[in-house]
C-alpha cells in the first residue's frame, strides 16, 4: 500500500500542531505502508515564503516531495479579503471565499497539478488542515482516494460554503475528537462519510527525570505548568489574570512556569517564570515534575500536550468554553475546567490542597491515553479504515461485475 | 486524617457540580453578576455616591460611537464621500494605490490608526468593567456594614442576656441563704 500524506509545510524544524501531527502519524504508518509526503517548500505560516529548496529529500526516512509556492502571502491582501469574506461566514459567495482561500496560501497549484497527474501511483492521499489552498484544491482533485485530517476549531470557518462541500468529498474522515466530529457535521450534514475518532499518539520519553528537571532549572516547591506559545489567542493573558488573582486571594504558594515561545508580554509577578522554549526531554520531564498542568486555549481541536500530561500522570485544568477540553476531560475523568474566576479559583485550589486527587486525576489520565492515543491503538484505526475503504471498493466492483 | 482516593472513584462531572455549587452558597446574600451589571448599567451615581459622574456613560458611548470614536480600515485613506463622482475618484486612487507606495508606506499609519480606533473601544469597555466591579465592591462593602450592624445588635443582646442570667444566679443563692433550711429544692 502506497499513500500520500498532503500538508502545508513539513519539516523537523516545523513545530505547529498539524505539521507536527502529520509528522508523527506519516512517521508510523511506515512501518506498514510506503509513505510519501507532498507539500510546499514553505516554512513560515504567516508568508508562506519558499524556505526549503524544491524536489525530494528523505527525513527520518521519509520522502518528503516538496512544490514552490507561486506566490508567497500578501499580508493586507489578505487582510482584505478576510475583511470581505470571514464576518459574513457562510453568506459570502463561493468564488470571494476561493479567491480568500488563494490569498491565505500556501498557492502551490504545482503541488494540486502533481496530484492530478500521479493520483494513480498512490492508494491513498491523506490531507492534513481543512483550511488551507492545498487541502481543498488537492483533495477535490483526488477525492475519490482520499481521507482527510480536518485539525477543526469551532472559530466559525467551517461554516464558510466552500468548506461543507468539502467536508462531504473524502472517502473518510480522521477526526481528534468527538467534539469535532459533531461541529463538523452540523456544518456540513457528511454523516454519509466514513469516519473515526483517531486523535495522534506522542514521541514518548524513555524515562522522565523531574528531580533533574527542578536541578537544572533551579525550580523550588510547588508549580502549575503551561506549555505552548505564550500568546492572547491562546488564553495566556486571563490565565496569568487569574493565576494572580488566586495567590492574592488564598495567598498561596504555587508559582506558575511557562514553557514555550512568547509572544506576549509577562506580567512582572515573581512567581510566574518563563522557561523559553526546551527540548522534548526537558518538556516531559517539566510534566513529571508540575502539580498541573494548565490549558487556558479556547480553541483546540485536540490538544497534544493536554495528552501528553495525561501520560505523566498529571491532572489538567482546562477552559470549559473550549468544547473539546471540557469533553476531554469528562471522558477521562483526569482534568477539571473553569468557565470563569471563581471556578478557576476553587478548582485550582481543590488540585492545590488535595494532592490526592490530583494523583486520581493523574492516574486516570495515562489510562484514557493508554486506551485512546498509545501508537498501537492509533495505528490501527487508521490500518482499518484503510481496510474498509477497500473492502467496499472490492464489494463495488464485485457487484458491477 | 488522611485517606487515598481512588482513581476509579473520581467524578469530574460531580467535582465540578460541588464546586459550582459551593461558589452559588458564597454568593448567596449577594448580588448575583448579572444584577449587579443592571443596576451599574441603571444608576451608577446612586450606588457610587459620586455626584460628578455620568451614570449613562456607557449608553452615551454605546449609542454615539460615531462621535467618540473614528473607523480606519485599509480602504479608508481612499474613500471619497462625493457620490458617484466620488465612487470613480475611489477607482482612480485604487488604481494609483501601487504608484502611491513608490513614494511612501502607508501600511504603519493605517495599522496604528486601525489599532488606535480598536484601543478606544478597549477602553470604553474596561472603565465600563471598572466601574461593574467598583458597584461591585460598593455593594459588598454596605452589604457587610450591614452584616456588621446586626452582629453588633446581637452581641449586645447577649451581652445584656448575660448580665441578667448573671442576676438571677446571684438572686437564687441569695434566696437559698436567706432560707435556711438544708431542704432539697422543688
Amino acid at each position: 500500500m502506497k499513500l500520500a500524506f498532503v500538508v502545508q509545510r513539513y519539516g523537523l524544524d516545523i513545530a505547529g500542531g498539524a505539521e507536527y501531527h502529520c509528522r508523527l502519524v506519516a512517521e508510523h504508518l511506515a512501518r506498514h505502508a510506503q509513505v510519501e509526503v507532498l507539500t510546499s517548500c514553505a516554512a513560515d505560516y504567516i508568508t508562506w515564503a519558499n524556505h526549503y529548496p524544491e524536489g525530494v529529500e528523505v527525513l527520518n526516512g521519509i520522502p518528503v516531495r516538496r512544490f514552490r509556492v507561486k506566490r508567497p502571502r500578501d499580508p493586507e491582501r489578505f487582510a482584505d479579503w478576510s475583511a470581505r469574506v470571514l464576518p459574513a461566514a457562510g453568506r459570502g459567495t463561493p468564488a470571494d471565499e476561493l479567491r480568500w482561500l488563494e490569498e491565505e496560501g500556501p498557492f502551490s497549484p504545482r503541488l494540486v497539478r502533481y496530484l492530478e497527474r500521479h493520483r494513480q501511483d498512490y492508494d491513498f492521499f491523506v490531507f492534513f488542515s481543512y483550511r488551507y489552498y492545498t487541502t481543498y484544491h488537492g483533495l477535490m482533485a483526488v477525492r475519490d482516494k482520499a481521507l482527510l485530517v480536518p485539525t477543526a476549531e469551532d472559530d466559525g470557518l467551517v461554516r464558510l460554503s466552500i468548506f461543507p462541500p468539502l467536508f462531504r468529498a473524502p472517502r473518510a474522515i480522521v477526526y481528534n475528537s468527538v467534539e469535532e466530529r459533531a461541529m463538523i457535521a452540523g456544518a456540513s450534514r457528511n454523516q454519509d462519510v466514513a469516519g473515526e475518532v483517531v486523535g495522534v499518539g506522542s514521541a514518548l520519553p524513555a524515562q522522565l527525570d523531574p528531580e533533574g528537571f527542578r536541578r537544572r532549572q533551579a525550580v523550588e516547591g510547588r508549580f502549575a505548568l503551561y506549555v505552548g506559545r505564550i500568546d492572547e489567542n491562546k488564553g495566556c493573558r486571563q490565565m496569568f489574570d487569574f493565576f494572580s488573582r488566586y495567590r492574592h486571594d488564598t495567598g498561596s504558594p504555587l508559582g506558575l512556569l511557562l514553557v514555550g515561545r512568547s509572544v506576549l508580554p509577562l506580567p512582572a509577578d515573581p512567581a510566574i517564570r518563563h522557561l523559553g522554549f526546551l527540548s522534548d526531554d526537558e518538556k516531559w520531564n517539566a510534566l513529571a515534575a508540575c502539580d498541573l498542568l494548565l490549558m487556558p486555549s479556547r480553541y483546540e481541536s485536540l490538544s497534544m500536550v493536554t495528552l501528553e500530561a495525561w501520560w505523566a500522570q498529571r491532572p489538567v485544568l482546562a477552559n470549559a468554553k473550549c468544547e473539546v477540553l471540557r469533553g476531554q476531560c469528562r471522558r477521562s475523568n483526569a482534568g477539571l475546567y473553569y468557565g470563569s474566576y471563581e471556578e478557576f479559583r476553587e478548582c485550582l485550589a481543590m488540585l492545590e490542597g488535595d494532592p490526592g486527587l490530583g494523583r486520581a486525576l493523574g492516574e486516570n489520565g495515562r489510562r484514557y491515553f493508554e486506551a485512546h492515543y498509545a501508537w498501537p491503538v492509533v495505528e490501527r484505526k487508521y490500518l482499518d479504515l484503510f481496510a474498509a475503504i477497500r473492502a467496499l471498493d472490492a464489494r463495488r466492483a464485485a457487484g458491477a461485475a | 486524617m488522611s485517606f487515598e482516593i481512588k482513581a476509579e472513584g473520581v467524578d469530574v462531572e460531580a467535582i465540578m457540580r460541588g464546586i459550582r455549587q459551593r461558589i452559588e452558597q458564597k454568593r448567596e446574600g449577594l448580588y448575583s453578576d448579572e444584577e449587579i451589571r443592571e443596576i451599574a448599567e441603571r444608576r451608577l451615581d446612586g450606588v457610587l455616591d459620586a455626584h460628578e459622574f455620568n451614570s449613562d456613560f456607557i449608553q452615551d458611548f454605546r449609542a454615539q460611537s460615531g462621535r467618540w470614536n473614528f473607523q480606519f480600515g485599509p480602504e479608508t485613506l481612499y474613500r471619497s464621500s462625493r457620490g458617484l463622482v466620488g465612487q470613480l475618484l475611489e477607482r482612480v486612487r485604487s488604481l494609483l494605490k501601487p504608484v502611491q507606495k513608490l513614494f511612501w508606506n502607508p501600511n504603519p499609519m493605517i495599522a496604528a490608526l486601525s489599532r488606535q480606533s480598536d484601543l478606544n473601544s478597549y477602553y470604553v469597555l474596561l472603565l465600563h468593567n471598572l466601574a461593574v466591579e467598583l458597584t461591585k465592591l460598593n455593594l459588598e462593602l454596605q452589604e457587610l456594614k450591614n452584616r456588621n450592624l446586626q452582629l453588633q445588635g446581637r452581641l449586645d443582646l447577649l451581652a445584656r442576656r448575660e448580665k441578667t442570667l448573671e442576676g438571677m444566679v446571684v438572686y437564687r443563692d441569695d434566696e437559698g441563704s436567706e432560707g435556711g433550711g438544708g431542704g432539697e429544692p422543688a
